[in-house]
């Protein structure tokens, strides 16, 4: 049971390691805004999921799990909404005629 | 109900109060009426403006045919160059041969290491009732020291009122009225987020400051909290909602009653230690909230004073004002 237990939480570790990379990667590859955006957003959410996770299964203890649980959720909330805004206010200076090809 | 009288635009206490608050010349103004005093204000006004108008067309000329020598520019920026290069050697030679007069790095005989620290880690909870000797140590031993930190930042504060804060007229209006051009405004994502977790960091902010002399923080972490709070607030909900509880005169009010006190505490220390007094304030037992003596309340205080900076600091930079 002990060996499941640790094999899972390195299986979600090394999808987060994975994940992270690839947030990393794409924010150095793309050079306009929202696309390097996106990729940064990988990494704030589904990499932090994951990281969250595997701590929480490494760890076992509940009230561990419950903090980690409550950082997860405060940074789901502020770093999306936080992209959110300078997303918008990307697209209302609208640099790259983003509105003129979309609509 | 006011209770003002008809009059009382004439009367002396208004005349004091007016130039109490900025608005008249105390030693020029002398009422004539309200109607011809207005008349003349009215007058005035179209005066400066035009005046205005005159100076900013000529600055303009004056900008556009520049025609001044440069060589004396040229000249000047060469030697501007030498004459800092000079100043920056001289000062790092100088810095330099200091540092080579210091004692060793953990060296047991430093005048670093003496008696002072141990009294601090031995005697600090006995003596100021924290249990975090931090805030035992800067708001108690060193309370000038805090001081002299609280006094920088209303001093930074009122630079800044100075340097951006417009008075009056027509740019005041204009620049509250476009506060947040290419901001996006009452965005619904942002507000529903903002209405839950500011109410939360508010409550961080307080239990931060409230628990100074227990655990880790104290008045300027938690005054910087609930000033992040703040601004968060207005950047969601904008500057008409947050003037409903914050605004000019709420800041002046707890900024400068939150000062005050802070110096009446610290002077009671002062004049206790100076003369060799005992401390009749209850220290109560350490690890309760209400406990320290006085060390909680200066933490309230410094904890508002932050707050209202951090927030005054956010509005004048945005919108001029308060």
């Amino acid at each position: 049971m002990e060996w499941v237990r640790f094999t899972a939480a390195a299986v979600f570790l090394l999808f987060a390691t994975v994940m992270e990379c690839i947030a990393v990667f794409g924010v150095y590859k793309f050079k306009f805004v929202m696309n390097r955006m996106h990729s940064a957003a990988i990494g704030d959410t589904l990499a932090l999921l994951l990281g969250a996770a595997g701590l929480m299964l490494l760890k076992g203890s509940r009230w561990y799990s419950f903090k980690l649980g409550l950082i997860v959720i405060m940074l789901w909330m502020t770093s999306a909404i936080s992209s959110h805004v300078i997303m918008r206010m990307e697209y209302s200076i609208d640099e790259k005629k983003v509105k003129e090809e979309t609509s | 109900m006011s209770r003002k009288r008809s009059d009382y635009r004439s009367t002396f206490y208004s005349r004091i109060e007016n130039f109490v608050n900025g608005r008249e010349e105390f030693l020029l103004y002398r009422p004539t009426g309200r109607t011809e005093a207005e008349k003349l204000e009215s007058l005035e006004a179209e005066l400066t403006e035009a005046a205005d108008l005159l100076d900013k067309r000529e600055e303009q000329q004056r900008i556009q045919d520049h025609t001044e020598p440069r060589d004396f520019l040229k000249r000047f920026h060469k030697l501007y160059g030498v004459v800092a290069t000079l100043v920056c050697l001289t000062m790092m030679m100088l810095l330099m041969i200091t540092v080579s007069w210091l004692p060793r790095f953990g060296n047991a005989s430093n005048p670093a290491n003496n008696e002072v620290i141990k009294r601090y880690i031995e005697k600090g909870q006995e003596e100021t009732g924290a249990v975090n000797i931090v805030t035992g140590l800067i708001l108690n031993y060193r309370g000038f020291d805090t001081m002299g930190e609280t006094h920088v930042l209303f001093v930074a504060a009122s630079c800044v009122m100075i340097l951006l804060l417009i008075a009056e007229g027509k740019e005041k209006v204009s620049r509250y009225a476009n506060d947040r051009q290419l901001e996006p405004k009452n965005d619904i994502i942002v507000q529903k987020v903002a209405g839950f977790l500011v109410p939360a960091v508010f409550m961080f902010g307080i239990y931060v400051i409230l628990n100074g002399h227990l655990s880790p923080g104290g008045g300027f972490s938690g005054g910087s909290v609930i000033g992040a709070g703040l601004i968060m607030y207005v950047s969601a909900f904008g500057f008409k909602k947050t003037e409903r509880f914050f605004n000019e005169h709420v800041y002046k009010i707890a900024k400068i009653s939150a000062l005050c006190f802070y110096i009446c505490c610290l002077s009671y220390y002062f004049y206790m230690g100076a003369h060799g007094y005992d401390n009749h304030i209850p220290l109560g037992t350490p690890g309760n909230i209400i406990s320290s003596g006085l060390i909680l309340f200066i933490n309230i205080f410094v904890g508002t004073e932050v707050a209202c900076t951090m927030y005054a600091f956010y509005a004048l930079f945005r919108k001029g004002g308060l």
